[in-house]
């Protein structure tokens, strides 16, 4: 029954319904996790979570197993979730007025969750993207320096330096917050 | 912050997903891959759902793939390329490094010959297919940020990103070519750099440069008034929302988590490195009655000022220089006849809009604007920093689209050079004439980012190049773009300050444009800027570079004076006190007036500079208790000013400066009388007022205690409103957009 998640994303490649649930099922908290951990508020991870598994549903049939599939499958999480991010800052980059007015109304509807260790992922979160997302990789998902490297496109080295930084951020960040 | 501190971080709770939403993703995913199989590879993303049915302002996909049949055809060979470029990933690390010919990564593609084919066909046919587009590129050939919203309004969001990517950054080289003019070479570079871009979809240099031009769209549609623009602006808007559904709503949960408390600037945002300074203090006039300040034409601050603005957050406290906020914007003074005599003053006294007690003294000076034919053949070395900190979004992609620009103003004849640094520094571009302008830009187009940072090394280089280049009549200057950090090499800043000092001295200039965010050291740039007779500028976005490298390409570059003095010597009779607004950084000891040897500020052709007084006239209640013993006839006072005037002054103006070639200064000046007197502010000139409010939104955003109570935003906003004049770039509209934020941002 346990099935490894290349066999089963071949079959849903294949076209086979039941193998795509059976994947999403057993990844579902993996991709939340980690949507979580980027976005710090569940509604917001819901989403990125939702988003991600609509994507790979369309892109599962062009999967040709090259990769494991949990690499891949974070490489859409993370794209998906950077990508959120980014599309909140254009648009507050290219529409000032429309900015105003949402200035003015202001919802707090992006709070953060309070959870223990909130203010450490604070921090994290305020790290910029790279750094960000080499911590959670690397400290969040547990991966490889070389795991990272591959999602994040970059080499190993340039992982490790971001880490570096990162740490380097890190401390001032939360020595200054005592 | 050690590895084990961080090692905890996964084993940190995460709250677990809300109810029903595990069983929601799963049910519109299948949804998804069932009707993905019901339909044949070509029209994949055509059916590709609404996946976020809880969103209502999501439109469906459909009704954007009506508008734009051939971004749906990009978007589904995209779609159908994606696992293929998520295996790529770890062959494109050396993306940093492009080379120019990336063949292999070309042949990686070709694995998936249909869509790569259905792609090469639909890139042009999507460019014909923008007629709105083309129009305003004719029309606007000075506005590459006009140019740039064209392609980005078609290419925005609405793909899984992944492929999203893809055709934005193909579309972005030709964008910031502004009309493309079919120069061969220049189509070249472009198939080359989208190759290279195909390369890298999902890397994060690769969608820098489509980020710094939505920028960019955001400025054309804030500040292009004319209703041609406007027209086009709603078009690309009207198409923006249609790409992107669900935008618009999900930004409603933005700003308030960005928001920081007021006065208190986001801290997480801020690890740039400002030098604290403290306002200039009210002096009296009976003790102190000499002002002296170096005039500064750097702009740098505005820019933080908006970007910190437009995050949502007051920008901290010293990043807000009050001068560099007026000197931004342009204003029109008289202007001088000839080169000889570059500076003629423009003098306004009117009262103060925050005290009714309290004068302004308003000086505004434009500088002498070269015409071509003056215009000197000028020798840059482009500085650039290429370490791994400048791949992200709006950096190394911003600079290189700032250099082309400035590539495209410069005349047959000047020459370019460029250094690159980052762990070590190199040539990358002996000086090259204009002429050969399609080599120049191919070399900035293979710049890529990787490697830690030694500015020093590449700053001795660059220098190097400048000297062996050097064109005595010419101008000699030095480019510098980098993010800031100068940690590698010589990394003491009063030995790397020495080293610009003697290179200024033997006629070779320091300019700095300073980009991104986050470990930008403005100290450390405003001081290099400062002693290697340069300005400092800031570009957040290519309109910025625009601004910086295009409309004011000779004020940046050609220099008409330089180590230029302000002294003024208020008189007792008439003035009790007074306060220099800004310039807090550029003060000068009284002595230093006149000496020669004492380096300030540079004005470059057509700048205009404006430094603003605040006085108490004699009657009105001081803000000092008078002294009691000292009497005004033993102040100490120079000869000139004590004869009597026929009109009362309230002070006298002096300026020095030298002109480029020579090494003794000159001396220009003026009475401040009543007859330059405005009874109410209303009656002052358009570029008064507004210089005005610009100094009061300033000293509010620093807290400043002298205005704090009696003036808001809101006077801010409604002066500037007044005096807003033609603006014919926009620049003061978007200044009072930035008022407007303050005002939400500091409740």
């Amino acid at each position: 029954m346990d099935r490894s998640d290349e066999a089963l994303a071949d079959d849903a490649a294949a076209g086979n319904r039941a193998a795509l649930a059976v994947l999403l099922e057993r990844h579902y908290d993996r991709i939340h996790r980690f949507a979580w951990r980027w976005a710090g508020s569940r509604a917001e991870a819901e989403d990125i979570a939702q988003d991600v598994c609509v994507k790979v549903a369309v892109a599962i049939r062009a999967f040709r197993g090259e990769a494991q599939f949990t690499t891949w499958l974070y490489r859409i999480t993370f794209t998906t979730a950077a990508d959120r991010a980014r599309a909140r800052q254009r648009i507050l980059t290219f529409a000032p007025s429309e900015m105003m007015q949402l200035a003015d109304a202001a919802v707090p509807a992006c709070q953060e969750d309070a959870v223990i260790g909130a203010e450490l992922w604070a921090a994290v979160r305020a790290l910029p993207d790279q750094q960000r997302a080499a911590v959670m990789f690397v400290y969040g998902e547990d991966l490889s320096h070389q795991e990272a490297a591959v999602l994040m496109g970059c080499t190993e080295k340039t992982v490790s330096w971001h880490l570096h930084e990162a740490r380097r951020r890190l401390k001032i960040k939360l020595e200054a917050a005592g | 912050m050690t590895n084990s501190d961080l090692e905890k971080l996964k084993s940190l709770p995460v709250p677990k997903p809300g109810g029903g939403a595990r069983e929601r993703a799963i049910e519109a995913a299948l949804v998804a891959f069932e009707k993905s199989a019901a339909t044949t590879q070509g029209t994949a993303a055509a059916n590709r759902p609404s996946s976020a049915p809880h969103s209502g302002t999501r439109r469906s996909f459909m009704s954007t793939i009506k508008i734009n049949c051939p971004l749906a055809a990009c978007l589904a060979t995209a779609v159908m390329a994606v696992p293929v470029v998520l295996y790529m990933g770890p062959r494109d690390a050396g993306r940093n490094q492009p080379e120019p010919g990336s063949v292999g990564r070309g042949t990686e593609l070709a694995q998936l010959p249909e869509p790569k084919q259905t792609k090469e066909k639909d890139a042009p046919r999507a460019q014909e297919q923008r007629p709105v587009a083309k129009i305003e590129l004719g029309a606007q050939d000075k506005s590459p940020a006009v140019a740039a919203a064209a392609p980005l309004a078609t290419q925005t969001k609405p793909s899984p990103p992944v492929a999203a990517m893809e055709p934005a950054t193909r579309i972005a080289p030709s964008a910031v070519e502004k009309s493309d003019r079919g120069d061969s070479s220049r189509t070249m570079d472009r198939e080359r750099l989208s190759a290279e871009f195909k390369a890298a979809p999902a890397s994060p240099s690769a969608t820098a440069s489509s980020s710094s031009l939505l920028n960019a769209l955001g400025k054309a549609e804030a500040s292009k008034p004319d209703a041609n623009a406007q027209e086009f602006s709603r078009n690309s808007r009207k198409m923006t929302e249609q790409l992107a559904p669900g935008l618009a709503g999900r930004v409603a949960g933005y700003a308030p988590t960005a928001r920081p408390e007021p006065v208190i600037a986001a801290p997480q945002e801020y690890r740039d490195q400002h030098e604290a300074f403290s306002e200039n203090p009210v002096k009296q006039v009976a003790s102190d009655p000499v002002s002296t300040f170096s005039l500064d034409v750097d702009t740098a601050s505005y820019a933080f000022v908006r970007r910190a603005l437009n995050a949502g957050s007051l920008p901290p406290k010293d990043a807000v220089r009050v001068e560099e906020l007026i000197n931004y914007f342009p204003y029109d003074y008289a202007t001088p006849e000839a080169a000889a005599l570059p500076f003629q003053p423009s003098i306004t006294i009117t009262p103060a809009p925050w005290n009714a007690a309290r004068k302004l003294v308003h000086i505004g000076l434009k500088g002498y604007a070269l015409r071509a034919a003056e215009r000197p053949r000028a020798n840059l070395v482009f500085l650039i920093d290429v370490s791994g900190s400048m791949a992200s979004q709006d950096r190394l992609p911003l600079v290189k689209n700032a250099f082309r620009m400035l590539v495209d103003e410069l005349q047959p004849d000047d020459t370019v050079g460029i250094v690159t640094y980052a762990s070590g520094s190199g040539i990358a571009l002996k000086p090259t004439k204009i002429a050969n302008k399609s080599e120049i830009l191919s070399v900035i187009d293979r710049l890529g980012a990787g490697g830690s940072t030694a500015g020093a090394k590449g700053i001795e280089d660059a220098y190097a190049l400048a000297e062996a280049n050097f064109d005595k009549a010419g101008v000699n200057r030095i480019i510098l773009a980098t993010d800031g950090d100068f940690n590698v090499g010589i990394t003491d800043r009063g030995q790397l300050k020495g080293f610009i000092e003697r290179k200024r001295d033997k006629g070779i200039f320091l300019s700095i444009l300073g980009v991104g965010q986050g470990n930008y050291n403005d100290a450390t740039m405003q001081a290099l800027a400062q002693n290697g007779n340069g300005t400092a500028a800031y570009v957040d976005t290519l309109n910025e570079a625009r601004k910086l490298l295009v409309e004011e390409a000779s004020s940046t570059l050609f220099t008409i004076a330089k180590d230029v003095k302000i002294q003024v010597e208020f008189n007792p009779a008439v003035v009790s006190e007074y306060r220099l607004i800004g310039y807090e950084t550029r003060a000068l000891k009284r002595e230093d007036f006149n000496n020669d040897n004492v380096d300030a500020g540079d004005v470059g052709s057509g700048h205009t500079v404006t430094a603003i007084y605040e006085i108490t006239p004699v009657g009105q209640p001081p803000s000092a208790d008078p002294l009691r013993y000292a009497t005004p006839d033993k102040a100490e006072q120079p000869g000139p000013s004590r004869a009597a005037p026929s009109t009362p002054e309230y002070g006298f103006f002096k300026l020095r400066y030298k002109l480029p070639n020579e090494d003794a200064s000159k001396l220009l000046s003026l009475p401040l009388t009543t007859a330059q007197e405005k009874r109410t502010l209303d009656t002052a000139s358009d570029d008064v007022r507004f210089s005005v409010a610009v100094a009061g939104f300033g000293q509010l955003l620093r807290g400043s205690p002298l205005v704090a109570g009696k003036y808001s935003y809101d006077d801010v906003v409604a002066l500037a409103q007044s005096a807003k004049g033609a603006d014919p770039f926009g620049y003061r509209a978007e200044f009072i957009n930035l008022a407007r934020l303050a005002k939400s941002a500091a409740k």
